[in-house]
């Protein structure tokens, strides 16, 4: 047996929870996955856990990174419900472009374009909510509809087809037995990581903890603002990519589901709705755990509108949950 | 004679309407602590926030070391050397103390990556300062939204001071320490001071300008009235320059009527809620008191703890019995009234029509069972009569009046319940002449019915003029209760600024 250094729980347990404040998500995730093996036949039959690892990681992929661009600009106390859209844009784009494997070319430009505009759709979100001061929520629920009614207006009806040599790639290619999607969401986190050490990341905390203090402070909060959608939209746009070579093919809705399932996800994994507190990397954990309660339902053939009503449960509860602390607590008081 | 460091000419600047500061001029000079006097409302914070580059004035000239600066926003200022310790803080309440010094100013690796460990280290450097009179639960990596207010005020100082500018200005810094950190505080002023930093000290208490100040500039009405040496001067002449020339006028006693006081309405017993440190005070029925005070010492947060909407620890009986209002409602069965300052957020529904607006506390008393809408429109009418409500039509929404006539609804909705206890939260806030001389009108027309009212203005003339008894608070305390002779402009300056030299009348103070 290996000697294991002397371990306190406790404290590395509130470290996580104050420090990162993903205790909860971290349980949640621990549990979910748990579940969700104990379900699975056949579990220790060699090659079933790489399996499920690939089959899963590949389709959360995309709502994961959407997940993640939702977290950081809910730290930094803005909130985008255009991601998803984002993503249907990105999706038909592809889906409409790049159809032979023979003009990598012309197909490198397309997956640009594409980042591109996922960049341009940030600047705009980022420019009438931190620049001219209006509410998040209304300005990225109109511009959704925008880019949306733009997916839509390119593709009205679902088809397009991604080159099968390229969707192999990503549904299949596993490095040191993990799938390239995991890798790649490790890749940004490691991006992510390095910012949030930076100045980028105290200011980002601090914009979103208090913008006036920041300000008074001499933080550039509207730029940190800004920059913070933009971050989304290029992060909706990789989603795009990873989503359009997942299914191979196009439709102008398939985003239309994630902008809930990030807000949820990222609460769930201890991101404050108003800013400044919580985790990218616990926002991750939410989307997961939202993944696996996604995959137990299906797994317990349960219908269908289960799915729906728990989802809707663990939205109410995340985003509840704050507030519910808080009414408790006023109670005591009284 | 120290060179001027940093000097403000003529800074004006309009807020809508409101002219904020007329005329800012204030001179720095390096190694001195310049005391900035003035009442609510002279533009002391306006003029520091424009020195700091949060407000960008509307005309004037700012020289910085003899060369002409405008600072369009706070990190500018920063960088010349400028900082300043706020009032209302500017820290982050979801970040760590050393966070938040060193926030826009981390220190960095050489690989750009924060260096979290000298940030603690320094910061430990900086906590020393005022070691021995903070809790252990002042740590680097201490939560702010954890600590007490006196440790926040600890934080933003040291924030300030990490910075190392060269010029400070502390915008009220000692409001919520004790004496003990003040003492702290003035050390660390005088180490400064010999260093050559230009000093500007905000404060309402005037023991401490005394103390620490070398001069002190009093604005009134957003102008520069004057400069004194505070070796030279004393505490009345400060009171004096506040006040002005119009204080010459001799007062009119206010109007009384004393037909109905002889019960006790109204009996405050050692209230503490938040800032308020013990209250006690009792009124007697038909009395009209006045609440006086530099803004935020507490008396918003007195009237809202009357009406039942904190929860307090103390004691309050009105009428002789006991009360404990647990929510608003309770407050209105016995007849009190609260008349909200903030009238958008707090006094009316800015989209619905006036008439639902006087009578949403009112509704059930039409409710017959059936709404009765022809009575609930007559008395609508009568008091927008009574006040002299101009407007189109009772169903035009409450956003079509001005300013003035808006108040005159949230007044009229709780007139029309027939208060006892009525209490007004600086009501003329933002409200033309003409509605003013109307309200004081009705105020008089209420005493002589009974009411009793609990009157709560920033504006000092407004309170002498209708009052004929204040109490003044300060740092949520009733500092003085004062009626009869004592009720002066100079004693009412004088205790909200924590002063306690009464003197009879202004006349005596001028000549003495």
């Amino acid at each position: 047996m290996v000697k294991l250094k002397k371990f306190n729980f406790s404290k590395w347990w509130k470290k996580l929870n104050v420090k990162y404040s993903i205790s909860l998500s971290l349980l949640l995730l621990i549990v979910t996955t748990i579940l969700y093996t104990v379900l699975q036949a056949n579990i220790f039959r060699p090659g079933t856990l790489n399996r499920l690892l690939t089959s899963n990681f590949r389709t959360w992929l995309p709502v994961i990174l959407v997940t993640i661009g939702q977290a950081i600009v809910l730290l930094g106390g803005g909130l985008d419900l255009s991601n998803g859209s984002i993503v249907s844009v990105g999706n038909v784009i592809l889906a409409l472009t790049v159809v032979s494997s023979n003009e990598p070319g012309k197909n490198i430009l397309m997956v640009l374009i594409v980042l591109g505009f996922g960049i341009i759709a940030g600047i705009l979100n980022g420019f009438f909510t931190a620049y001219l001061g209006l509410q998040p929520v209304i300005i990225t629920f109109a511009s959704s509809y925008i880019y949306g009614g733009l997916a839509l207006l390119l593709l009205p009806n679902p088809g397009g087809a991604i080159p099968r040599d390229y969707t192999n790639v990503y549904r299949n290619t596993s490095i040191l037995g993990l799938p390239i999607s995991l890798l790649f969401i490790g890749v940004v986190i490691l991006i992510w990581a390095f910012f949030r050490s930076r100045k980028y990341g105290r200011f980002l905390y601090a914009v979103g903890g208090d913008a006036n203090a920041a300000y008074t402070t001499g933080v550039p909060v509207t730029w940190m603002k800004i920059s913070t959608y933009i971050i989304s939209g290029l992060l909706a746009s990789l989603a795009a990519i990873s989503y359009s070579l997942l299914t191979g093919s196009g439709f102008s809705g398939s985003g239309a589901e994630m902008a809930l399932a990030s807000v949820t996800g990222a609460v769930l994994g201890g991101v404050s709705m108003s800013g400044g507190a919580g985790s990218v990397v616990g926002a991750i954990f939410g989307s997961i755990v939202l993944g696996n309660i996604r995959n137990i339902i299906s797994s317990l053939r349960l219908n269908s509108w289960w799915r729906t009503l728990v989802n809707a449960l663990v939205i109410v509860i995340s985003l509840a949950g704050p507030g519910l602390v808080g009414l408790f607590r006023r109670k005591k008081i009284k | 004679m120290n060179e001027i460091c940093l000097q403000t000419e003529k800074i004006k600047k309009r807020f809508g309407g409101v002219h904020a500061l007329r005329d800012g001029s204030i001179e720095i000079h390096s190694g001195e602590v310049l005391a900035l006097v003035g009442s609510n409302g002279s533009g002391k914070s306006t003029l520091v926030k424009i020195i700091t580059g949060v407000l960008s004035q509307d005309d004037g000239q700012i020289t910085f070391h003899d060369n002409p600066v405008q600072y369009n926003n706070p990190m500018v200022a920063q960088k010349a050397g400028i900082m300043a310790v706020y009032q209302e803080l500017s820290l982050v309440p979801s970040l760590t103390v050393a966070q938040n010094i060193w926030l826009a100013n981390e220190p960095v690796k050489k690989s750009g990556f924060v260096d979290d460990k000298q940030m603690i280290d320094q910061t430990n450097e900086l906590l020393k300062l005022f070691q021995g009179t903070y809790q252990p639960s002042l740590y680097p990596e201490a939560f702010i939204k954890s600590l007490p207010p006196d440790e926040k005020q600890i934080v933003e100082i040291l924030k300030a001071i990490s910075r190392d500018p060269e010029v400070l200005i502390m915008d009220e810094a000692t409001a919520s320490l004790d004496s003990e950190q003040v003492k702290r505080l003035f050390s660390l002023v005088n180490l400064l001071k010999e260093e050559g930093k230009g000093l500007v000290f905000v404060s309402h208490r005037m023991d401490e300008i005394f103390q620490i100040a070398d001069k002190a500039v009093v604005l009134r009405n957003g102008k520069t009235v004057g400069e004194v040496a505070i070796a030279e001067t004393s505490e009345d002449e400060i009171v004096y320059m506040m006040i002005g020339s119009e204080a010459e006028i001799v007062k009119q006693p206010a109007y009384q009527n004393n037909e109905y006081q002889h019960e006790t309405v109204l009996f405050a017993d050692n209230i503490q809620f938040e800032k308020l440190a013990g209250i006690s005070f009792s009124v007697k029925q038909g009395e009209l008191v006045g609440i006086g005070g530099l803004r935020g010492q507490g008396q918003s947060t007195l009237l809202h703890t009357l009406f039942g909407n904190n929860a307090y620890y103390g004691h309050i009986s009105i009428f002789g019995a006991p009360i404990d209002f647990k929510h608003p409602m309770d407050a209105m069965q016995h007849d009190v009234a609260l008349i909200p300052g903030d009238r958008a957020s707090e006094g009316l529904l800015l989209l619905r029509s006036i008439l639902e607006n006087f009578h949403l506390p009112n509704w059930k008393s039409y409710a017959r069972p059936l709404l009765n809408i022809n009575k609930a429109r007559r008395d609508a009418g009568k008091i927008s009569k009574q006040l002299s409500l101009v407007m189109d039509a009772l169903d035009s929404p409450v956003s079509s009046l001005s300013g003035g006539n808006a108040q005159k609804v949230v007044i009229g909705k709780w007139l029309l319940r027939n208060p006892k206890l009525l209490l007004l939260d600086d009501p003329t806030k933002g409200v033309d002449v003409g509605t003013k001389s109307e309200f004081y009108t009705l105020l008089h027309d209420l005493i002589d019915r009974g009411t009793t009212i609990l009157f709560y203005s920033s504006d000092d003339q407004e309170l002498l003029r209708l009052c004929p008894r204040i109490l003044v608070m300060h740092d949520g305390k009733i500092k003085a209760d004062l009626k009869g002779d004592m009720l002066t402009e100079a004693n009412l300056v004088a205790a909200s600024m924590g002063s306690t030299s009464n003197s009879k009348n202004n006349k005596e103070l001028k000549n003495g």
